[in-house]
């Protein structure tokens, strides 16, 4: 009697945890929609009494958002770019081979993969202003973030590339393919979707890149909407409603290619970091 | 000539290009810029000496400087709790859910994953939604914890020096909760059910199966987590600038964010390269920890 109710049982404890534990984007969304005096109502209104919309036309044209996100799109697009490119060939040769030098090339990646961005900003920051790399502030961005995200990307492409039979591989080059063409007409579109997941999410968190950002870019119109954000945010903010709207359209496309996506991310994920 | 064009389309050398360009990059914006940052923390370094790269050599006079700052200990203890606070809460946390969702009933595996959002999004937003949440007069946390009854007053987390530290804390364990429990909920999806039954036979309950097959059967799995959660929190930075800036009074100021104000703030490169110096041996204990429990992995 009591194994047919279980799983519902489940069910239910289980969506009332995810509900707990997404609130605080609920809360993103409800704070979002209320206007300025309710937002300081005692108790709080679970449900926004009038809601407006309108606030996201306002902080859309007033925190000149098209500007921050466009930033954040180009530093994403190059991080990802420079990932991509340079990181699956790394990746294949590491899942290719077992030697001591291979492994000797992983212990590096995985060392690099630790190092924490507030470590890099120094150095980083005055070895570009010696070479006169501040002077190009978004590819310095760029080229910075792209060595902070390679290596998680070497790690989860390198268990796609393991993933694919080396039998096939093989086929090809008996058949009289180069490396280099088993490489590009084999190998590759075999681990499309692998790659393409890792790409995804290397573009996601370079989107959301505050540190060097921050560091490095002084002019308001190459900066990401991360620092954009952070310039009405600090310990005595008090224009909730206009910070919860900002932070609603600049993650809303993050959710939605994650919610879309979300079956192939949670699989890349396990099989790539730990195994 | 023509023998060695051809090793770059057809042998070794199309390996060494691949793996060599990005070691290569790697190398110059990351290799590069450690071994920079250990000859800057014994160099003086001031506005006049930014640009060249030899400086008045300074000893070990940084690190002495860095010690006898009034909050170098402040700042020491905080990181420790930072780490500490963090950890437990993300790894209990995390280990409870991934034994719940590890439960047969319909849509686990999809709930399970919707957690992982937490995950994907901008450090700074998840500090601004977090900062709105746990503000002192007109945060919902406090009201919740009014109406259950378990405060009297509101806690003003971000402005009290003795909570300061945990509102930062909290915010991290609900962005670092949900890769903590994926990847628990790899290591115990990979324990043979027939031990399970065998023990349920054997007439052990829940508990004791939890503590004699779950615990060592996940040791190694534990182990990877609970490092890459260490490596985790010492990344934390986004957080520190969306709540508390670090204060009040540097209550809530950890190695990471510490080394950027000296560095951003104070224009003091000297000591915030000398800080992040300190905290890269922090790391690198943690990434040995890292590497020997995926040991087993690396090899293949």
């Amino acid at each position: 009697m009591t194994r047919t109710y279980t799983p519902w049982a489940l069910l239910a404890i289980a969506l009332a945890l995810a509900a707990v534990y997404l609130f605080p984007l609920y809360w993103m969304y409800v704070t979002s929609l209320k206007s300025g005096s309710e937002i300081f109502a005692n108790p709080p209104s679970f449900w926004p009494a009038a809601p407006n919309a309108n606030i996201y036309a306002d902080v859309w044209a007033r925190r000149t958002m098209s500007t921050f996100l466009w930033n954040s799109v180009i530093i994403a697009s190059g991080v990802t770019a420079i990932t991509v490119i340079l990181g699956t060939g790394c990746a294949y040769v590491l899942a290719r081979y077992r030697s001591a030098w291979i492994d000797l090339g992983l212990f590096a990646i995985l060392m690099l993969q630790v190092l924490p961005a507030s470590v890099m900003i120094t150095p980083l920051f005055v070895g570009f202003n010696q070479i006169g790399l501040l002077n190009y502030p978004r590819t310095a961005v760029v080229l910075a973030a792209a060595a902070k995200a390679m290596p998680f990307f070497v790690v989860l492409v390198r268990a796609t590339f393991m993933s694919v039979p080396r039998e096939l591989e093989e086929a090809a080059l008996v058949d009289g393919n180069s490396r280099v063409g088993a490489f590009f007409f084999i190998v590759l579109p075999l681990a499309r979707n692998g790659i393409l997941v890792c790409a995804i999410l290397t573009f996601m968190s370079a989107f959301g890149e505050y540190i060097y950002s921050k560091s490095i870019i002084q002019s308001p119109l190459l900066q990401p909407a991360s620092v954009g954000l952070s310039g009405f945010l600090g310990p005595n903010s008090s224009d909730w409603n206009a910070i919860m709207a900002y932070s609603a359209i600049y993650v809303t496309p993050i959710l939605l290619v994650f919610v879309i996506l979300q079956r192939r991310i949670v699989s890349g994920l396990t099989s790539g970091a730990l195994k | 000539m023509a023998k060695f064009f051809n090793s770059l389309r057809d042998g070794v050398g199309f390996d060494l290009i691949l793996v060599g360009a990005a070691m290569v990059f790697l190398l110059a914006l990351a290799g590069l810029p450690l071994v920079y940052n250990v000859l800057m923390s014994f160099q003086q370094v001031d506005m006049f000496t930014l640009g060249q790269l030899i400086r008045p050599f300074a000893g070990i006079s940084n690190y002495v400087a860095v010690v006898q700052q009034p909050e170098f200990w402040m700042v020491t203890r905080n990181t420790l709790v930072f780490v500490v606070g963090s950890m437990a809460g993300q790894f209990v946390l995390g280990f409870a859910l991934a034994v719940f969702f590890a439960q047969k009933f319909p849509g686990a595996a999809t709930i399970r994953g919707l957690f992982l959002v937490s995950w994907v999004m901008p450090g700074l937003v998840v500090g601004a939604i977090w900062s709105w949440i746990l503000a002192g007069d007109f945060g919902v946390l406090n009201s919740i914890l009014r109406g259950l009854g378990i405060i009297q007053s509101n806690i003003f987390w971000k402005s009290d020096p003795s909570f300061s530290i945990w509102a930062v804390i909290i915010a991290n364990i609900w962005l670092g909760l949900a890769f903590n429990m994926l990847l628990l909920s790899v290591g115990l999806a990979a324990i043979p059910r027939d031990l399970y039954e065998a023990a349920e036979l054997d007439g052990a309950n829940a508990w004791q199966r939890f503590w004699t097959i779950t615990l060592p059967m996940m040791r190694s799995t534990i182990g990877a987590v609970l490092s890459l959660g260490l490596i985790g929190t010492l990344q934390q930075f986004d957080l520190f600038p969306a709540l508390t800036e670090g204060g009040p009074a540097n209550t809530s100021n950890v190695a990471g964010y510490w080394s950027w104000q000296l560095s951003f703030q104070l224009y003091d490169f000297a000591k915030g390269a000398t800080v992040s110096v300190m905290m890269f041996v922090l790391v690198l204990f943690a990434s040995i920890l890292y590497v020997r429990s995926t040991r087993h992995e690396v090899r293949g």
